[in-house]
């Protein structure tokens, strides 16, 4: 693609993001600061056809991981023929065992699925995680479209690229289609949340009203937003941005003070529709992941369209061996962090930590996944004008109602750090738009 | 969904008595920094007890600076510029990202303003910033409710710092009058006896402005 | 087979006034295969609308809101049960089953819990049946405590009390079911009622492959009719009698009394 006159504007761009406040919140010691998060005006560009080669398979993995979740809750029956180890399941901390047995609202679990990938240098598309709590991100490509339309106009003139900022209409569909009856709200924990600044944003694009725990409450298994004159309105669906744990001090962590109580069990009775559905964290844990492909084979009697970076689990005997073999060669995650953190690379370790890492390995296998070293193909940024190559990841999104759809953009999120590989904003990562073409 | 809680019912008085609390004091800077420039250089300390605020600062540099910048302290026009920014940026549900936008750009320009040796230019752009805020709360919140309990934060907040400066009677009836006809548009439960003692109040020969302070600060009833 | 009358009573007094008190109450004995309840009444105080709910594990939940300020909460429970109607209650499905087969927090072995075990394994427990075995367990666990009320709380976990040796039923329950866990044996943690007058009780029921079957490690026997169960989880965490936040800044102070006896003679219709 030839220079593009976008690439020109980004002082501008980056002028208005300030204006319109797009931030995330961070803590440094402790204490909340809110940063701008860095735009990079070059986008990823994904052409017509592997977008549509993404979209099939995005959509096949999201489908299993529903059924995974519904089955796992349910019938159970991906354990009971084996396909899924059931200590996967139950040691896993994200298997909440007060959702055992219930079913959400049209039996939607994974309305808001963040997937990240990343692009090999064979072009061939591998999955990095699915995010399937309470995955962020959406809100910043959206924003940064219309400004950059806004700042260089002829860029979309000369460009046919699939406009990104229906995403709102996408959100309100799956919200509209899940809501029992009653106001749709988005729970925020706060304002010193990393991500408020996308919850207020999604609140006010989707006509859905910003709540936090302390303005609803439930009397008689309905939930209820109270205004200031005390009138209560009921609420069919909550989209909330707080994490299962803190949901509910009635039925998860008792002294969660961001929650509401007995909000589970209006849930339970079929009152409320909750997104994500809680509990989907037995889906998105890096142990589970290993296991994604196997469940589209078993629920869709499909192959995978989209692969796995190769993982082992040191679990199993066969893998442990094969860990210890290419140490070196292997990144290891922590299957219980998130968010960056957790990741080491064998090569980086010095020998003593290597024998300590072994040893904890040995110790406690079911804790760790080891992944080969995916071959990222870099992506330009511009850097004092310059650009240079850095290493980035997608996360796509897909909405789930009757069927799932995937949004036609994604957040590129990229290293600013040439030597690291880890692209999140908690670590100092910037963003860039993803232009899907349209043709 | 046009219904507003508690706690942003609070936030958005809050958004207009602190956005006052800026473009006035920093009006009001501006016309006692002309003095002080070669008139009267220790001005300062009769402006700190004109508007009820400790006088902490060393000399009129000092002042200068930290009246304007200082983020600890606590009645900077800074501190109260992050204040109003604190309860907007909360809001956007109720007054949409574009209204917020000027707030930001406030906070922007005071923090541009800090290095100029002429702090009146630097608080213009704020003053103009602010402006800005209010015409487009004007023309694009379409809930008049949200629109007056701003507008009544605005007017409590006037009417209390021009009680604490005695402003002369003129002034303080046409900020009582305009109080009067916006509290009544709004749903915020008030004191009724204490708005129309504020009304005789303001008719008298000698005007009151303690008693005038203490109704603007206890008019709005939790 | 035994006839009991049984009532539970449970005070919980605020230092100061609260006001929404939000609470859940897990206190309800239910008819299984061992026990039949065959009357019960509750009453809950202040009394306001309670909401009737059923947890993921089976067990009755009483749940609602007081909102105007209080100072005192209480709930009673009375009715009357027929205990030891079969000798062991009929076993669920195999996925209900594995969910407790595995430690939680509570339970998680550390190395004194591990050296039990293996002295276990010294004894040869591995040729007996698996309801010798957990027999044999809730021997060492009886050995190995000494019953002292006020040494730990409800966050102590099954090593940190085998540690001090000291302890009350729900220590002697967790430790006894880390010790069946690591056999995998599926292992639940039950509250109930025990004849005679008191607390609230603890022990633990085991799958034995057809049917669970209790164990009471505190007294060293085979849960009988005896035995009024309420409530069954993966461990304390699962069934806690009361959960409550309430606003306000008061201490609060939880007093039970359940009482527990045999009703000579009675006939009933059922």
């Amino acid at each position: 693609m030839q220079e593009l006159k976008l690439t020109k504007q980004s002082e501008i761009v980056n002028e208005l993001l300030a204006r319109y406040g797009v931030k995330f919140g961070i803590y440094k010691n402790n204490v909340f600061k809110e940063q701008l998060f860095p735009f990079d005006t070059i986008p990823r560009v994904i052409e017509k056809e592997n977008f549509a080669h993404l979209e099939q398979g995005l959509k096949q993995r999201v489908m299993a991981l529903n059924c995974f979740i519904r089955d796992v809750y349910g019938e159970k029956k991906i354990i009971k023929d084996r396909v899924v180890p059931e200590e996967f399941v139950y040691i896993s901390s994200g298997f909440l065992a007060p959702c055992d047995g219930v079913t959400p609202p049209k039996g939607v679990y994974t309305h808001i699925a963040g997937i990240d990938l990343v692009q090999g240098k064979d072009g061939e598309w591998y999955i990095l995680e699915d995010n399937l709590r309470v995955p962020s991100g959406a809100s910043y490509p959206m924003i940064a479209r219309e400004l950059c339309r806004r700042s260089s106009p002829d860029t979309f003139e000369d460009n046919h690229i699939e406009d990104n900022r229906y995403y709102a209409k996408l959100l309100r569909w799956v919200m509209d289609y899940v809501n029992v009856g009653g106001h749709t709200v988005i729970l925020t924990p706060g304002r010193y949340n990393a991500a408020y600044f996308e919850h207020s944003y999604l609140a006010e694009k989707t006509g859905a009203h910003l709540v936090s725990g302390n303005e609803l409450m439930v009397e008689d298994d309905y939930l209820y937003f109270v205004d200031y004159t005390g009138k209560k309105e009921r609420v069919g669906a909550v989209y909330r941005r707080i994490s299962d744990e803190y949901l509910d001090p009635m039925t998860f962590k008792e002294e969660s003070v961001i929650g509401i109580p007995h909000i589970y069990d209006v849930y339970r009775k079929g009152n409320v529709a909750l997104l994500n559905a809680p509990g989907n964290g037995v889906a998105d844990d890096k142990g589970i992941y290993y296991f994604v492909p196997k469940m589209i084979r078993y629920y869709l009697g499909e192959e995978p369209i989209l692969q796995n970076a190769p993982t082992y689990l040191p679990f199993y005997e066969e893998d442990m061996k094969y860990i210890l073999e290419h140490f070196d060669d292997l990144v290891l995650k922590d299957v219980a962090e998130a968010g960056g953190y957790g990741v080491v690379f064998a090569n980086k370790m010095t020998r003593q930590e290597k024998e300590d890492f072994i040893s904890l390995l040995k110790k406690e296998p079911r804790r760790f996944i080891a992944q080969e070293v995916i071959d990222f193909m870099d992506i330009d940024i511009l850097e004092d004008g310059e650009k240079t190559p850095r290493k980035a990841d997608l996360r796509a999104f897909v909405l789930m109602a009757d069927e799932p759809l995937v949004w036609k953009s994604g957040l590129t999120r990229f290293s600013r750090n040439p030597d690291s590989f880890i692209v999140n904003s908690s670590q100092g990562g910037g963003f860039k738009d993803t232009w899907v073409l349209s043709q | 969904m046009g219904i507003i809680s508690v706690e942003n019912l609070d936030r958005l008085f809050w958004l207009g008595r602190y956005t006052e609390r800026v473009y006035t004091s920093a009006r009001l800077f501006a016309s006692s920094f002309d003095r002080m420039i070669d008139v009267e250089i220790d001005n300062y300390a009769a402006f700190c007890s004109q508007l009820d605020i400790p006088n902490i600062y060393l000399s009129k540099e000092d002042f200068c600076s930290r009246y304007i910048m200082d983020e600890t302290d606590p009645n900077s026009i800074c501190s109260n510029l992050l204040r109003a920014y604190d309860n907007a940026i909360v809001l956007r549900n109720e007054i949409g990202s574009e209204p917020i936008t000027y707030i930001q750009l406030a906070v922007y320009d005071m923090k541009k303003s800090s290095a100029t040796r002429a702090p009146i230019v630097g608080l213009q752009k704020v003053i103009d910033d602010i402006l800005a805020f209010w015409g487009i709360v004007d023309d694009m919140i379409e809930n008049e409710n949200t629109r007056n309990i701003i507008k009544t934060g605005k007017r409590i907040e006037r009417l209390d710092l021009f009680g604490r400066l005695q402003m002369d009677r003129i002034s303080i009836q046409r900020e009582v009058h305009r109080l009067a006809g916006r509290i009544t548009k709004t749903n915020l439960h008030y004191d009724t006896a204490m708005l129309s003692e504020l009304q005789k109040l303001v008719e008298k020969e000698e005007i009151d402005y303690a008693r005038v302070v203490e109704l603007a600060d206890h008019l709005r009833k939790d | 087979m035994k006839d009991l009358r049984f009532h539970y009573h449970m005070d919980i007094e605020f230092s100061e006034p609260v006001c929404n008190h939000t609470y859940t109450l897990k206190c309800i004995p239910q008819t299984t295969q061992t026990q039949e309840i065959t009357e019960c009444t509750v009453q809950v105080l202040p009394a306001n609308k309670v909401q009737r709910g059923c947890d993921s594990f089976g067990n009755i939940m009483l749940y609602g809101n007081v909102e105007e300020e209080q100072t005192l909460f209480s709930v009673d429970v009375s009715g009357r049960a027929r205990t030891g109607i079969e000798r062991q209650e009929i076993g669920g499905r195999y996925t209900d089953l594995s969910i407790y087969k595995y430690q939680t927090p509570l339970t998680r072995p550390d190395s004194r819990l591990e050296e039990l075990y293996q002295k276990c394994a010294e004894d040869k427990t591995a040729e007996l049946s698996l309801a010798e075995k957990v027999r044999a367990y809730m021997k060492a666990v009886y050995e190995s405590m000494s019953y002292c009320k006020g040494v730990t709380g409800i966050a102590t976990t099954a090593g940190a009390a085998l540690s001090m040796g000291k302890g009350v039923c729900q220590d002697y329950a967790h430790i006894l079911l880390s010790l069946c866990r690591m056999d995998r044996i599926p292992a639940r943690y039950v509250v109930g009622m025990l004849l005679g007058e008191g607390e609230s009780h603890a022990w633990v029921e085991i799958f034995d492959g057809a049917r669970w079957m209790g164990f009471d490690p505190t007294n060293d026997l085979v849960a009988g009719d005896s035995h009024i169960k309420i409530s069954h989880g993966r461990d304390y965490q699962d069934c806690s009698i009361n959960r409550g936040v309430f606003t306000g800044q008061a201490k609060q102070q939880q007093r039970i009394l359940v009482e527990v006896t045999e009703t000579e003679g009675a006939s009933f219709s059922i």
